[in-house]
């Protein structure tokens, strides 16, 4: 007989509202009346499938690039397997729910074996993981940051150490993940606190590349007489497995992270002729000609200032010129990260002062808060946020377009309505230097 | 590697029959667990555990009924953390529910197949509110406060919609059978 009290503790059960008491007294009534389970699993059983049902919005964020006719006709059930496909690609055995090993914070064109894409948000167990192509960040309890370039095969022991297949990573070690280590068929690299990247070649040898930092290397031979770990600094680059498991100084050559690099850095995305600096400590504003692209270089990070920060954009929209009276000011509130953009034009070819336009376009992972235009306003702001010892230009330009002028020769930047993507379109000057500055929220 | 990765070629084989059984074993882990979140958090380290082991499925036998083991299993581990907090479900009583739900996981299926047809028949207000308190990240406090109504009311009104769509299904089912006969 299902009484009214029965019915009334399954539906508190239910709307997650029984108290301890009346918790309790289902449970009692569940454990001696079999007629009562059947009906319990009745109504949980509507619940579920109306949890099912109308939740499946959401899981359709797993599908997308399928496209919206696919998916409809799929439905739920291909959602599930691919959620379930990312799910068993990323994890193995170790089913701790406390604390995952490793997230996957940040997918730009990231997909698994099966074709199937990754999803920020994911949580990383120890195991195999397979990026065939497109980049994506791992973000390890350790601290222990690590971007992987597909084609790329990983194997993720611990939250201190990896073992890299295939492919390429840049790495990216705070503190309190020092001696995480990155182990190849022909290398043995321990981090003591620094950036780096490591590659496979498509000829099986291992290039290691010290952006800051150091890092030891050693060869996995460990029966050699010469397999003493060597130390290498920034700036410096070893190849290993040339000739049985041999560990070779080589020159300094980045190329090959240029793409996850960024990744690491807060930078998700850069497209026309937007580039991202070549990690390393030589590269920094004022010691990197480029007369083609408009090049982003990192500044300070997770950095809280002092005092407010003037800044001429914080909203969606486009730059328009403004008085330092009007402009919007950044509390000292919140940690932030800078970077400054740059397209340094110097007269080049038959025709120095040929004119063109520069465009880009460029995706943080985080939103951005503030852009700096304004030559004052950058250079209050590199007070703060400006690398040490790094001399930046007197006078900097962005002009803007004033309302109503239609002549061409302007400069453009739009903040996205998305606030982590900058649309930018600059006219080169020849023998001047355009800079601007962007602050997004520290990771 | 302490464990041997199943053969990757068997993925496929996989997610074809756990999808096929994935709303059963949802159902049966939230009778246990009592909590949607929680059950979520179950049957996503369920599955991981059931492909984990996947090579010790014998093809050809009851899939739903091991993967509703390795729930089980999965469920019983969760409730004994969070008996520290608040009153869970007993394991004697988990034990009778699991018998129960896999004895009747084909009767439970048809109930499920015939909800699509019974929420069509529902009044449009009432098929927005369930949908609007069954969505992701909803509760019926949020669909409430986004209807202009209060929690309290929302869920009599809910409460009465799934009892009239239990009984729809009821009806179908019967329907169904004497078609049958």
């Amino acid at each position: 007989m299902i009484d009214v009290e029965l019915h009334d503790w399954i539906e508190k059960s239910l709307n997650e509202s029984a108290t301890e008491e009346e918790s309790l007294a289902l449970e009692e009534r569940l454990l001696g009346d079999a007629k009562a389970r059947d009906h319990y699993l009745n109504a949980v059983n509507l619940h579920a499938s109306l949890r099912r049902r109308f939740s499946a919005e959401a899981e359709m964020a797993f599908v997308t690039p399928f496209p919206t006719l696919a998916r409809r006709k799929l439905g739920i059930g291909l959602a599930i397997a691919a959620s379930l496909a990312l799910l068993v690609g990323v994890s193995s055995i170790l089913l701790k729910p406390s604390s995952p090993t490793a997230v996957i914070t940040h997918v730009v064109g990231a997909y698994g074996d099966t074709g199937l894409a990754y999803s920020a948000g994911e949580l990383v167990e120890p195991g195999h993981l397979v990026v065939s192509r497109g980049l994506m960040r791992l973000d390890f309890s350790s601290g222990a940051r690590v971007t992987i370039e597909g084609p790329a095969q990983l194997e993720v022991i611990n939250e201190k150490r990896v073992v890299l297949h295939r492919g390429v990573v840049t790495a990216t070690i705070p503190e309190s993940a020092i001696g995480f280590v990155v182990d190849t068929a022909d290398a043995h690299v321990v981090d003591l606190g620094t950036s780096f990247g490591v590659s496979i070649s498509e000829e099986g040898f291992t290039d290691v590349c010290v952006f800051d930092g150091e890092v030891e290397v050693s060869s996995q031979e460990t029966n050699r007489a010469d397999a003493a770990p060597r130390l290498l600094r920034e700036g410096q680059a070893i190849r290993a497995g040339v000739d049985s498991n041999s560990i070779d100084s080589v020159a300094y050559e980045t190329v090959r992270f240029e793409n996850a690099w960024p990744v690491n850095s807060g930078v998700l995305q850069t497209t026309g002729s937007m580039r991202f600096v070549s990690p390393g400590p030589d590269f920094h504003p004022g010691n990197y000609a480029d007369n083609e692209h408009i090049v982003v270089f990192p500044e300070r990070s997770g950095f809280i200032p002092d005092e407010a920060i003037r800044v001429d954009m914080v909203d969606p929209g486009q730059y328009a010129k403004s008085r330092y009276q009007e402009k919007p000011t950044l509390l000292p509130e919140q940690r932030l990260t800078s970077y400054l953009l740059q397209l340094n034009a110097y007269p080049a070819g038959k025709n120095p002062n040929q004119r063109r336009s520069v465009r880009g376009q460029i995706t943080f992972s985080s939103p951005i808060v503030g852009v700096i235009m304004a030559n004052r306003l950058l250079k209050e702001s590199e007070a703060v946020f400006g690398i040490p010892d790094v001399d930046y230009p007197g006078a900097r330009m962005i002009e803007a377009r004033p309302e109503g002028d239609q002549r061409p020769g302007f400069d453009t930047v739009i903040l996205a309505a998305d606030r982590r993507t900058l649309i930018i379109e600059l006219q080169e000057n020849p023998g001047h230097i355009d800079q601007f500055r962007v602050l997004v929220e520290a990771e | 590697m302490a464990a041997p990765t199943p053969d990757p070629s068997r993925h496929e084989e996989f997610v074809s029959l756990y999808v096929r059984h994935e709303p059963a074993v949802f159902s049966f882990v939230l009778a246990m667990v009592q909590n949607t979140a929680d059950a979520e958090d179950v049957v996503q380290r369920a599955s991981m555990t059931m492909w984990r082991c996947f090579d010790q499925f014998q093809p050809g036998t009851n899939f739903r009924n091991w993967a509703f083991q390795v729930a089980k299993n999965t469920a019983l581990n969760h409730l004994t953390k969070m008996s520290r907090d608040r009153h869970v479900f007993s394991e004697k009583l988990i034990n009778l529910l699991a018998e129960q739900a896999e004895a009747r996981a084909g009767y439970l299926d048809s109930r499920r197949r015939a909800l699509d047809s019974c929420l069509e028949k529902l009044p449009a207000a009432d098929h927005e509110m369930v949908a609007g308190c069954y969505a992701e990240g909803a509760t019926i406090r949020s669909f409430a406060e986004q209807a202009g109504e209060t929690a309290n009311k929302i869920y009599k009104r809910l409460n009465r919609v799934r009892s009239q769509l239990q009984t729809c299904i009821e009806h179908q089912l019967g329907l169904e059978e004497e078609a049958a006969r």
